[in-house]
């Protein structure tokens, strides 16, 4: 900047550098305080003062991943000395691993759970922006009477609330058979995800020159060769971004999730709020739950920051 | 990168493929997430070795539970095969069709005469004295109380307690001594509390606390037979009663407004209240050391008596019922034929599970294996229950919409809350052509 | 609809003699997208309408009868739904308000030369890109009275949030406040790094005070994208489901969806929950008619 910064300038720059450290670390103090938990020992995560210093355990990703029960009689020292270590873990916190007849040790929901939001999520993405894409072009490229009308009554279906569409979907659902389905939930988070991959890859076509495809009909390619050929390589950057827009919604997803399923197409979001434990509550386990739950999102929200405004907005703003 | 994803999107298109396979060797049962679900895992195992079925048990938290099975019985679904519901659903589950009918089972293996009476009467029988059965009772339960015996016992307070009310201070006999001791440990500086009750009102915590209150005060909710209310639920039994659950709530630890098991055996494990209401089925965790650092410190009571002598309790636990939609009803069947064996029943019992069977509820045996099991055998003759009508959803949340606001808001009168229920499910029963 | 995409060609597009006609792809490219959302979006809600005039439980086997007006009627003579919208309504002013004022107030210290400002404005977006039932349901170990972080960091002994009734919608509102105060950061800032410079030189050598250059510059020019965010906020808080369903179950929490969830689900009186479900659709719909009519008229400056 050209203008003559005075003193008084100076300091208030100091002011808000320090005003923004301070809110950082306000915003980011839950989230931190969840993936603390998720390493701590049980008895230590509901202590005041709150424990900010502790031996870090794995032993809440051991129990996330099993199914245990309370132990009634505390194991032989054999049973314990030929247990391997994660089992003792358990032990260790007054439960027991629970096996099947075979003796086979049995997983707890968990993996299951986060199996489904990923077939849920990177299904209903791919088909989401798949067709959303094609649209896009189709708005972007040709002239279509009552364009806005259209594109209006796409952005719509998305604003229904939740609760609103599972009802009749339900009733839909209960007479094809496609209650607690993975398709059940495909097809619900690609209907709901497609207004908005429209309008977001609408705002990425736009901006690609139509010169570029101009050129390449010149040059003897079919409409459908420069679709292919020309248009989605420009593209790529937005279908990326808005393919990890549409993953993370999809993954976050609630409410169809909770109404829709039950046991063979649950996903994580509904499942991790029930692992409040059998008697008393395990907020390890639950910590432990979420930190691998948010992972994948964390890092897509890295990955994606220079496209986040445009994704938050429908694509209204651009930088 | 791009092998892991080729293997993501195979294993992807791998179980959209093979989608709901139903394996005949599997059984599946639904229930609540709590320990009992986990011995019934253990036992079942059993069965797995006998006879090469697996079966497993799904669960869901108590919150949801009836959401989330009814969400699958209304929608036909056949992701389970039984379920062990709730005593009130039997008449919503029965008419609607969601239930197999089991009275045939019941009068082949004479289950209403080897099981506790009262879990044959609120777990399987439906209507009221009808001898149609549809489920067989699995875990019986009821609420009871653990409380801090440490505290109870300190020489220096059971001094001062004698001082200040003129009896000796120990397990409440009847609701004015619960009354009193739960004021007497009320220190809100020391924070420790006097009592921890339920409060949560999201299914049916609430509303079962408060039924410990009115059916020891003698109260009723109303006829079941002529589904009268009037005058029942509003009776002045009932408006004491649940005045006196409102007093109970002022001597709660704070926060105690959605209060439920986690809640209340969280009150004991962290020093929070001298006495805690809770199911049976959840005191494992409060007699394990690992999970409660207070195990040897705390003892338990059976519900105490209302101000006439008359001594109830709320009605919990569940009967294993076969799901009309399931397409493994035979192997079901055959599963529920080994369940009832006396064997079974026995090693359910040792598991940890609350059996219904009568000869192993009597025995020494059970009476003796934890600190908990001779109140719970006391308490079980001495259970009534909700209503059991297929709308008792509604009636339900008609309560806990009346009652929950008085009790923690702290809004209206009992009276208030009473009259207005009552008019409430007057109307109800009205919808449903129960009454004219 | 049909008739819209079967109108004639831009001839100017026209440029390719060979291979699919322009037609053939633009209906390929639009119409099953548009059949698709009618399919799953459309038709589910004509389905709804048509029970939201019976008496249907989908939990029973007796067929829906006829009932006319009276789901709505009823409904609208309902004091408890009449509760749920205005209990809605607080929630919505209170947790935009607050997103608006602390997302704003953060903008507004952002849009300076901040070391390292990349890094912190990723940072503070992550609350909002994060599962709102899963982070929502941590909330409840921190709002604990008895162990919970936030008492202890501000003092407050043993203050209820979630358990007070009269506290309880504002403790979720906070939460919300939390989550989505970035959003509206972000709005803001492009809003902001958008005003030309040279308009607070002007202003400067015309030695305005700040609150005259904040509120003749700053807040008219940022004023379209705030406008953005508040009314895609309020559509949003108007929807929740998720947080005050997970954090709390107290009667002054019961936003509209939860008691339609209620009604629906566990109730399953299906007929006049679709009932009440129209009710709450035509006032989204209304919103969204707001929405996108700014939303056109901010892109086309």
């Amino acid at each position: 900047m050209a203008a003559v910064r005075t003193s008084s300038e100076v300091a208030l720059n100091r002011v808000a550098i320090v005003a923004v450290l301070l809110i950082t670390l306000i915003f980011l103090a839950p989230i931190y305080w969840i993936a603390s938990t998720a390493f701590k020992p049980r008895n230590l995560a509901t202590t005041i003062p709150p424990t900010v210093l502790f031996q870090p355990e794995i032993s809440p990703f051991v129990k996330l991943f099993t199914k245990r029960s309370q132990l009634r009689t505390p194991p032989t020292p054999e049973e314990y000395a030929a247990a391997p270590w994660w089992e003792r873990l358990v032990f260790d916190g007054g439960e027991k691993v629970v096996r099947d007849g075979k003796g086979n040790v049995q997983p707890s929901g968990y993996p299951s759970r986060f199996m489904n939001s990923l077939i849920v999520a990177i299904t209903s993405t791919i088909l989401a922006v798949g067709m959303g894409t094609f649209t896009a072009y189709g708005f972007s490229r040709f002239r279509i009477k009552g364009e806005a009308d259209l594109l209006f009554f796409i952005l719509s279906t998305r604003m229904l609330p939740p609760v609103v569409v599972a009802i009749p979907m339900f009733l839909m659902y209960r007479a094809v058979g496609l209650n607690d389905t993975h398709w059940g939930l495909i097809i619900l988070y690609t209907a709901f995800n497609l207004s908005f991959s429209v309008w977001l890859m609408k705002g990425f076509i736009d901006e690609i020159p139509k010169e570029y495809e101009e050129a390449a009909l010149v040059d003897g390619y079919t409409r459908m060769q420069a679709f292919f050929k020309v248009v989605l390589p420009e593209a790529a950057t937005g279908i990326a971004a808005t393919a990890v827009f549409c993953f993370i919604t999809a993954w976050n997803e609630y409410a169809f999730a909770l109404i829709m399923t039950n046991r063979r197409a649950q996903t994580a979001p509904p499942f991790i709020p029930s692992q409040v434990g059998s008697g008393l509550p395990d907020w390890t386990v639950i910590a432990a739950g979420t930190v691998l739950f948010l992972l994948p999102v964390a890092i897509f929200t890295f990955l994606l920051r220079n496209h986040l405004l445009r994704g938050m907005s429908f694509g209204a703003i651009r930088k | 990168m791009r092998k892991t994803l080729t293997g993501i999107l195979a294993g992807i298109g791998l179980s959209l493929a093979s989608g709901t396979s139903a394996f005949a060797q599997e059984l599946t049962i639904f229930w609540a997430e709590w320990d009992p679900a986990n011995y019934l895992q253990e036992l079942v195992n059993e069965y797995e070795k006998e006879t090469g079925v697996k079966v497993t048990v799904e669960t869901t938290p108590w919150s949801d539970f009836q959401t989330k099975a009814f969400t699958e019985f209304n929608a036909k679904g056949s992701a389970y095969d039984m379920v062990v519901g709730d005593s009130q659903w039997i008449g919503a589950a029965s008419e609607a069709g969601h239930y197999v009918d089991l009275t045939d089972f019941f009068a082949k293996h004479k289950l209403a005469e080897t099981m506790a009476p009262a879990t044959v009467k609120y777990y399987a029988e439906y209507p009221a004295a009808s001898g149609k059965y549809w489920s067989v009772p699995a875990e019986g339960d009821a609420v009871g109380w653990s409380y801090r015996k440490d505290w109870f016992e300190d020489p220096k307070e059971m001094e001062a307690f004698k001082a200040k009310y003129g009896y000796d201070l120990a397990a409440p006999k009847d609701f004015k001594q619960l009354r009193d001791i739960a004021e007497f440990f009320h220190r809100p500086d020391e924070k420790r509390y006097g009592i921890a009750i339920y409060t949560d009102n999201s299914y049916d915590a609430l509303v079962m606390g408060v039924e410990n209150a009115i059916f020891s005060w003698g109260g009723e909710l109303g006829d079941y037979a002529t589904y009268k209310v009037d005058g029942i639920i509003n009776s002045e039994k009932n408006i004491q009663a649940l005045e006196a659950y409102k007093e109970l709530y002022s001597f709660t630890p704070p926060g105690w407004a959605k209060a439920f098991f986690i809640e209340d055996n969280q009150a004991i494990t962290e020093n929070l209240a001298a006495m805690s209401m809770n199911y049976f089925a959840f005191f494992p965790a409060l007699v394990n050391e690992s999970s409660n650092p207070n195990a040897k410190g705390t003892g338990f009571f059976a519900n105490p008596a209302g101000p006439s002598g008359d001594q109830f309790a709320a009605l919990g636990g569940q009967g294993i019922s076969i799901v009309n939609y399931s397409e493994n009803k035979e192997e079901a069947f055959k599963f529920l034929e080994w369940f009832v064996k006396d064997e079974t029943q026995k090693k359910w019992a040792e598991l940890g599970g609350y059996t219904a069977n009568k000869a192993v509820l009597e025995s020494a045996e059970f009476q003796n294996a934890t600190p908990y099991n001779k109140a719970f055998y006391d308490t079980m003759f001495k259970v009534k229950d909700f209503w059991a009508t297929p709308e008792y959803a509604e009636l339900l949340i008609q309560m806990n919409q009346r009652v929950y606001p008085y009790i923690t808001g702290d809004q209206g009168t009992a009276k208030e809350a009473l009259d207005n229920l009552a008019a409430d499910w007057n109307a109800t029963f009205k919808k449903y052509n129960r009454i004219k | 609809m049909a008739t819209a995409v079967m109108t004639r060609l831009d001839p100017s597009t026209r440029a390719a003699a060979h291979g699919w006609s322009d037609l053939t792809i633009r209906n390929l490219f639009i119409i099953p997208t548009i059949l698709f959302l009618i399919v799953f979006n459309i038709f589910p809600l004509i389905y709804s309408l048509g029970y939201s005039f019976t008496d249907f439980r989908a939990s029973t086997n007796a067929p829906a009868n006829f009932v006319g007006l009276q789901n709505y009627r009823e409904l609208l003579n309902d004091d408890f739904i009449w509760r749920n919208f205005a209990i809605t309504a607080q929630y919505v002013i209170v947790s935009v308000t607050g997103q608006v004022l602390v997302g704003f107030g953060m903008a507004m210290l952002l849009n300076r030369d901040i070391p390292l400002k990349g890094l912190l404005t990723t940072l503070l977006l992550l609350p909002m890109m994060l599962s709102m039932a899963v982070v929502g349901l941590f909330w409840k170990l921190l709002y604990d009275p008895s162990f919970g972080i936030i008492n202890y960091a501000l003092g407050l002994g043993t203050f209820e949030w979630l358990s007070n009734p009269n506290m309880a919608l504002y403790a979720v509102a906070l939460t919300d406040i939390w989550m989505w105060s970035p959003f509206v950061m972000l709005l803001s800032l492009a809003g902001l790094s958008a005003v030309p410079k040279h308009l607070y030189e002007a202003a400067a050598i015309d030695r305005a005070g700040p609150l005259y250059t904040f509120f003749r510059i700053t807040l008219p020019l940022v004023a379209p994208i705030l406008m953005i965010a508040i009314i895609f906020r309020t559509m949003e808080a108007f929807k929740t489901f998720d947080l005050a369903y997970i954090l709390t179950s107290q009667p002054t929490t019961e936003v509209i969806s939860i008691r339609l969830y209620k009604m629906a689900f566990q109730e399953w009186q299906t007929g006049r929950s679709c009932a009440l479900a129209y009710i709450v659709l035509i006032m989204v719909l209304a919103i969204t008619n707001i929405y996108v009519k700014y939303l056109n008229k901010v892109k086309e400056r």
